[in-house]
């Protein structure tokens, strides 16, 4: 089997494990290109029909191209989305760094809607190659009634055995795509024919390689046209993925900061 | 220089006591090999001129907060580099000794292990448990690096001395290592080249690791696919799960275990379109079988000839994690082949101590423990020896919310395993006639039907008005009736609570032995306490279905077919249930009839549906 196979088969079966195993889940669509896999994946996992909602917390500060990708692939995929919102800016933390502060406003509307809709389970698109915190991350990754992640104590994950039983203010974040690097994620998109937002390819000499709020994330230097162009770029690339995100540098430890309290 | 496609990467792990080396070897090696993106460096620079300390390469992995300020790897983390050759993937983990769990999580992920020695500290008891535990769960390619050689002035003796002693331990446990070579992670001696160590000629860190050959795992031709989910999809009913062993083609012979029942595999079904014949290993597939059969989740497709082995007692080699030791009291769930089973441990042959391998000297499983120990489940788990098919022969152990250890079915060298062998099924050894025959002759499974309720709830004439729908439809069926029994074989037996005990105790066996003939038996019997009723289940959970059959008091009083309740009321008999003896009643039934709301009709239907149901014909 080839490894874009083995990766794609192993998140099918976690997809599965988690329907399966945790009631009343849902899976994060954030409309960028890891999440845009993780939608396919679940329509393979589940014969056409993603069978738990699909749940896109809108910051309201998102690029045009993006919304506009949201409304056409929802009716194209039959999804059953949920929009979530986000509170003001001025309700969140204020000691944090500026961008930080406006990632932090995001996972605020993210635990809105974990509490209003009683989700046990979410799932998100994270990758370990994105960010060193991320790599720490378990497949079934447990987070307290406040969302907190306790990552210097984390259940051990034996094989392909996914501990999936907690007490009920307890909820779970499910990452599928754990594994994966972006160059896959590129590779399988070509693969697979799966849709992206065009921001993604270069025009005028840039290029965004990871999509987030539109005040705080910067296209990169590329000439990146299409998909093999940018797998080609990311095979000599010594630049992180995620260097056009402003939150991630503003001071040490902030990501893993963002993270502890409940960010993806 | 690089070609487009990405190749599969190999999964390492690198173990060994704290303070030997691990972060620092795969920092320098990922910086030999030129891998260290340029952002990544100067954070690590920025960090360690923030807190005052020399350049660590280890800071690349330890990028949580916690570990930096401390020094130490807290969790795993993963790593992708690549050689000229291919893709590896770097699994770190903590030397630290409470935290062995992340150790175990990452090395069940990985196919190449280094083990780290500091050869100025020698073999420590660290070490060995590693190394252990890393032969437990079944990995093979285990490479020795001897490191900080620098504080020893790369002197060949000191190598040669540590060499020795970790080769005699690695015998012990039947590891053969695929190199042992002296290193210095911190001077990057012999990582990706050698010009320090001169007296040494062999390999460096980057050439053993292309040397090694990756195999895929699982090449067993043996099919196991362990049922995950099954979906409706339109008119189909699809069976899903993943290939663990061997491989399918639509139009294959199959067994499903533990129901023995056997099928024909109908469609391989994948969305968006099915692009092959033949599903191999590690693929997730969906099958329809040709017969309606049930199935669930954690039952074993096979093929005929070669099944898995259905056991409710068998004998494993476990680690154990929780701050609590085991207890044999206890109830604990084990997750095996995606479903979770009730079960407990019978016995503690013997805790190992890594250190010298011999026997503790108390039968305690503590935090860290490995032991063998006897397991017995309520329900038959699927399940194969790990040494034969490791897939379908691990498993994780929990207590309710908390992962507690885990282990591998080792069923070699038990004495007790060859009774337990036998599928209850498939007692061919001391039958000439099967159950597995009998089945096919009689067209569907043997059953107990435990019906449980007040006196004058309604079981009697349930029971035989279930037996007449059955008996029509061609089932084998025979009821036990306990006002019956009590005439003949019980009648020794009065109604205290030791002597319903006791009632129940043998109306419980004589129900398993007709079961055994092929019969579905309907028992019929208030059996008020929950706990005789678990006794009477265990003999032969894997057909025990408890029915509720429920009426108010107030109703069978009404009812009061026996005028029991007028005579218990005037005190004429003692110890009656639902008047001056309690009724339990059932958690957790397998099925409710409720008698008050439902006429005897509705009552017998539902019943008789859900048996045809369980133990459908075939």
């Amino acid at each position: 089997m080839d490894y874009l196979s083995k990766l794609e088969n192993q998140s099918i079966f976690i997809l599965r494990e988690a329907y399966k195993s945790v009631k009343n889940i849902a899976m994060l669509w954030s409309l960028g290109k890891d999440s845009n896999v993780m939608v396919w994946l679940a329509l393979k996992a589940f014969y056409g029909k993603v069978p738990f909602p699909v749940v896109h917390v809108d910051t309201k500060r998102k690029f045009p191209e993006m919304y506009n990708f949201r409304d056409k692939y929802e009716k194209k995929w039959n999804l059953n989305l949920i929009k979530g919102t986000c509170p003001p800016l001025s309700k969140v933390d204020p000691k944090l760094p500026k961008a930080a502060r406006s990632a932090a406003r995001k996972t605020e509307g993210l635990k809105k809607i974990i509490r209003t809709k009683a989700f046990n389970g979410i799932i998100a698109g994270i990758r370990r190659d994105e960010q060193s915190t991320r790599a720490k991350e378990r497949i079934f990754s447990p987070r307290d009634q406040n969302g907190y992640w306790n990552v210097s104590d984390q259940p051990p994950e034996l094989w392909d055995s996914f501990h999936t039983d907690y007490p009920k203010n307890v909820h779970l974040r499910i990452h599928p795509l754990l594994s994966w690097t972006e160059k896959n994620i590129w590779e399988y998109i070509k693969k697979e024919n799966i849709p992206v937002v065009d921001l993604y390819f270069a025009k005028n000499g840039t290029r965004y390689r990871s999509l987030g709020d539109r005040d705080i994330t910067q296209p990169v230097k590329s000439n990146a046209k299409t998909i093999d162009q940018i797998i080609e770029e990311l095979s000599n690339t010594e630049i992180s993925e995620r260097s056009g995100r402003l939150m991630d540098n503003e001071e040490e430890h902030i990501f893993e900061k963002l993270r502890t309290k409940g960010y993806m | 220089m690089n070609s487009l496609k990405s190749l599969n990467p190999i999964k390492l792990i690198v173990v060994g006591h704290v303070d030997h080396g691990k972060s620092t070897l795969i920092g320098k090696l990922l910086y030999e090999l030129g891998q260290i993106s340029e952002d990544k460096v100067s954070e690590i620079k920025k960090s360690c001129l923030s807190r005052s300390v020399s350049f660590e390469w280890a800071f690349l992995l330890d990028s949580l907060k916690l570990e930096r300020d401390q020094g130490v790897t807290v969790d795993t983390t993963q790593i992708f580099f690549r050689t000229k050759k291919r893709h590896y993937v770097f699994i770190d983990t903590p030397g630290h000794k409470e935290f062995l769990k992340n150790m175990i999580t990452g090395a069940t992920q990985a196919e190449i292990a280094l083990l780290m020695i500091d050869v100025t500290e020698g073999i420590r008891d660290q070490t060995k448990k590693h190394v252990y535990l890393l032969r437990l769960i079944g990995m093979k390619k285990v490479i020795i690096l001897i490191n900080k050689m620098d504080a020893v002035d790369y002197k060949q003796k000191r190598f040669f001395e540590v060499k020795k002693k970790i080769e005699n331990y690695l015998n012990d446990i039947d590891i053969f290592p695929v190199d042992i070579l002296p290193i210095s992670a911190k001077r990057g001696a012999n990582i990706t080249e050698n010009d320090k160590i001169k007296w040494f000629k062999g390999n460096t860190v980057a050439s053993v690791l292309d040397k090694v050959e990756s195999d895929e795992k699982n090449q067993n031709s043996l099919l196991r696919f362990p049922v995950q989910d099954v979906y409706r999809i339109g008119k189909k009913r699809i069976i899903v799960g993943r290939i663990e062993s061997g491989f399918i083609k639509e139009g294959d012979k199959i067994l499903i275990s533990p129901s023995n029942m056997e099928s024909e595999i109908n469609s391989i079904e994948i969305w968006p379109r099915k692009m092959k014949e033949k599903y191999f290993a590690g693929e997730c597939v969906g099958i329809t079988f040709k017969d309606q059969l049930f199935v669930e989740k954690g039952n074993i497709i096979s093929k005929k000839r070669n099944p898995p082995m259905v056991l409710q007692t068998f004998r494993s080699k476990i680690f154990w994690f929780s701050k609590e030791p085991l207890s044999l009291n206890k109830n604990y769930q084990l997750k095996i082949n995606t479903r979770s089973y009730e079960i407990k441990f019978l016995s503690i042959e013997k805790v190992i101590r890594t250190d010298n391998l011999l026997e503790k000297e108390k039968k305690i499983i503590e935090r860290n423990d490995v032991s063998f120990v006897r397991i017995f489940s309520q329900s038959l788990i699927c399940i194969d020896d790990f040494e034969t098919l490791p897939n379908t022969g691990c498993f994780s152990i929990s207590n309710s919310f908390e992962v507690v250890g885990g282990g591998i079915v080792d069923t070699k060298n038990d004495l007790v395993k060859k009774n337990d062998l036998n599928k209850p099924f498939l007692k061919s050894e001391e039958f000439f006639i099967s159950e597995i025959d009998r089945v096919l002759r009689y067209g569907h499974r043997p059953g107990i039907i435990w019906l449980t309720g007040l006196s004058g709830s309604g079981k009697s004439t349930l029971a035989k008005e279930v037996e007449k729908n059955l008996f029509s439809k061609g089932y084998n069926t025979f009821i036990l009736d306990g006002d019956n029994l009590r005439g003949g074989i019980n009648k020794d037996l009065g109604f205290s609570p030791e002597d319903r005990k006791e009632n129940i105790r043998r109306t419980a066996e004589l129900a398993a032995l007709i079961s055994s003939a092929g019969f579905i038996v309907l028992v019929s019997l208030i059996s008020p306490y929950r706990s005789d009723r678990n006794e009477a289940r265990s003999i032969k959970p894997e057909i025990f279905k408890e029915v509720y059959v429920q009426a108010s008091v107030k109703e069978c009083e009404r009812r009061d077919v026996k005028g029991l309740y007028s005579k218990a009321k005037h005190g004429f008999i003692k110890n009656f249930t639902g008047i001056n003896a309690p009724y339990e009643k059932p958690n957790k039934p397998d099925l409710i009839i409720n008698t008050e709301k439902q006429t005897i009709l509705e009552s017998s239907n539902n019943l008789t549906n859900f048996i045809e149901k369980e133990f459908s014909k075939i």
